[in-house]
């Protein structure tokens, strides 16, 4: 009996596989090297969010939103407020639209600045992701010292923000922003001038500027591809409208387009040089006076419970443009319809393309180059145990709270 | 050559005729120092136009896709697309919002991924929240909620096919969790 060789394998990578930091499930077909056919399955982190933001109210789903990403925590609520603003009539004062640029622009460095350590980590480069993410811890401490907080941050309210700028506020950001030029040179020349990462780069993830408008590709991944597009230049709002804010594109860095990894990286690093200056200008210009529209939280809700009415907020996240729809229909303190976009919703729709033909040692590349975000991507969980049997609020919760009282008796809490 | 809001409703009105039952610009103003204003295009048209309306968006220049949601309100479930045109220029982006109402015997739409292939995510989604067919969407597969998913429970429905039932304590203190089991809180 002749036996005929296999010639295609399939290699299922995730939900759950520790090459992934978050949950979602890609499947290849792979032909010796070559992957053939490709297959992305995502939901795995799906909590149902706009379904809770919706018998919630307002600022209750301002925190909510805060809560879809953990690095994003300041670009959903950014949407929120920006479209909550838009569809209730209400107007921030000039120092608080001021103030919140700043911080989503602080914010825009961290995220960034993790991506290019791991982008550095999926390529095998393990020391750079470490250098990388000791220069990110700056950024993350001036948010500390700022909003009192790493992540979630706690900073927008409908209509301004929670806290002020002090002075010692303001030391600390001209303080960082010398310390992060210096940086992006340093970082330039180790990523963008090393023949290492330019060969692992270079022509992986690869995608045409026609294929970026058809797959519906947002943020850095679009203007990797020489898309300029950049809602803080295309709709801006706030302080950025003042300012005439230009989208970074390669043509204008280097003179032409590929549209791979590479080009991700290069628009990235000059990103965080474009949010030091819109850092700069805005504390140099920064006007004085309230941060709050209606500083009485009963107040506002009670104006949102009278006020009928829709709107679109959009703001530029680090990952590509947020995209929040919001309705709120006159009767309730809180939306009546709420619609999130994140960037990696639209950003996983080039997976498909970008892995088919590709090398199987690309994937973590093609994967990453995005900055996927499966939490924002996502947005029920079912949790099962290992007999199939659904365990419910109920069970979780009673089996966290004996976690925390035997670790309390394990290490010897005084309560 | 980019048209501003007004451009754009004229050609759409041009195809679309009657079919357009309501429309209105809004305009926002936006910055401190340097106030300017955009515009956005918001109009309700007959559902048998939605298809004639989506290619004439195409027809002006290449779209992007901002967003596709729905509301259940009641008899029929209220269709939201929103598309943003000529976004590569400063201040230049126009949203265009087409809404229509889709009657619940008869939940079917064509499909928009002939025209723009990134649409597939935003089908699926709306296929399994809302229960809405697209007729000519080639993968029907889940997206988000997982594979057992039960058959006829969409979770944006407000009416008998919504998750209500399945749900049962997202919306619950702990507090309120244990007062009703009169169980001692603390």
């Amino acid at each position: 009996m002749s036996k005929v060789a296999k010639t295609t394998y399939y290699v299922p990578i995730g939900p759950i596989h520790p090459a992934l930091k978050e949950p979602i499930r890609v499947e290849a077909e792979v032909e010796g090297e070559k992957i053939v056919k490709v297959d992305v399955k995502r939901g795995f982190a799906h909590r149902g969010i706009e379904y809770m933001g919706m018998k919630r109210n307002a600022i209750q789903t301002l925190y909510l939103s805060e809560r879809i990403c953990g690095i994003c925590s300041i670009s959903h609520p950014y949407a929120f407020v920006i479209g909550s603003e838009k569809a209730l009539g209400i107007e921030a004062p000039p120092r608080a639209q001021y103030i919140r640029p700043i911080i989503a622009e602080l914010e825009r460095i961290h995220s960034h600045i993790l991506w290019i350590g791991v982008i550095a980590h999926e390529i095998g480069f393990d020391s750079l992701l470490f250098w990388t993410w000791k220069g990110r811890e700056k950024v993350l401490d001036v948010l500390e010292l700022i909003t009192g907080n790493r992540i979630n941050y706690a900073m927008y309210m409908i209509g301004g923000v929670r806290r002020d700028l002090k002075e010692s506020h303001i030391k600390a950001l001209r303080d960082m922003i010398t310390y992060y030029w210096e940086f992006t040179e340093h970082m330039k020349e180790v990523f963008l001038s090393d023949p290492v990462y330019k060969a692992r780069t270079r022509g992986v993830a690869q995608v045409p500027k026609d294929m970026a408008l058809k797959l519906n590709l947002v943020g850095p991944t679009a203007r990797a591809a020489g898309l300029r597009m950049d809602i803080r230049q295309d709709i801006p709002f706030d302080a950025y409208a003042d300012m005439d804010v230009k989208a970074v594109v390669p043509q204008d860095i280097v003179g032409e387009v590929r549209g791979d990894a590479y080009d991700a990286t290069m628009v990235r690093i000059y990103e965080i040089e474009q949010s030091l200056d819109i850092i700069e200008y805005c504390i140099d210009n920064l006007p004085e006076g309230r941060i709050l529209a209606i500083p009485n939280y009963i107040a506002l809700l009670n104006k949102i419970k009278k006020t009928a009415g829709e709107a679109i907020g959009a703001h530029e996240a680090p990952r590509g443009e947020v995209v929040h729809y919001l309705k709120y229909d006159g009767t309730r303190d809180g939306p009546s319809v709420w619609k999130v976009i994140a960037p990696s919703y639209n950003n996983i729709n080039s997976w498909g393309y970008c892995l088919l033909g590709a090398e199987v040692a690309d994937i973590p590349v093609v994967v990453a180059y995005i900055d996927p975000c499966m939490c924002c991507n996502d947005r029920v969980a079912v949790v099962k145990d290992s007999t199939g049997k659904i365990l419910d609020y109920s069970i979780l919760h009673r089996k966290a709270v004996e976690k925390t009282r035997a670790l309390e008796k394990e290490l010897e809490v005084r309560k | 050559m980019t048209l501003t809001a007004e451009g754009i409703f004229d050609r759409l009105k041009e195809e679309l005729g009657d079919a357009i039952l309501n429309y209105e610009f809004r305009e926002y103003k936006m910055g401190v120092k340097r106030p300017r204003t955009y515009k956005e295009v918001w109009m309700e048209i007959d559902k048998n136009a939605f298809k004639k309306a989506v290619k004439t968006i195409f027809e002006i220049d290449y779209p992007h896709l901002h967003f596709i949601t729905g509301e259940d309100i009641g008899e029929v479930i209220q269709m939201i697309y929103s598309f943003g045109l000529f976004h590569e220029h400063p201040w230049g982006e126009v949203s265009i919002v087409i809404k229509f109402d889709l009657p619940k015997n008869e939940l079917v739409l064509p499909t928009i991924t002939d025209l723009m292939l990134g649409a597939e995510t935003n089908e699926r989604e709306i296929r399994e929240m809302l229960g809405i067919e697209f007729d000519g969407l080639k993968n029907k597969r889940h997206l988000f909620l997982p594979d057992d998913w039960p058959e006829g429970k969409y979770p944006w429905r407000r009416d008998e096919y919504g998750v209500d039932d399945m749900i049962k304590h997202t919306h619950k203190s702990v507090k309120n969790i244990r007062e009703e089991r009169g169980e001692q809180s603390g």
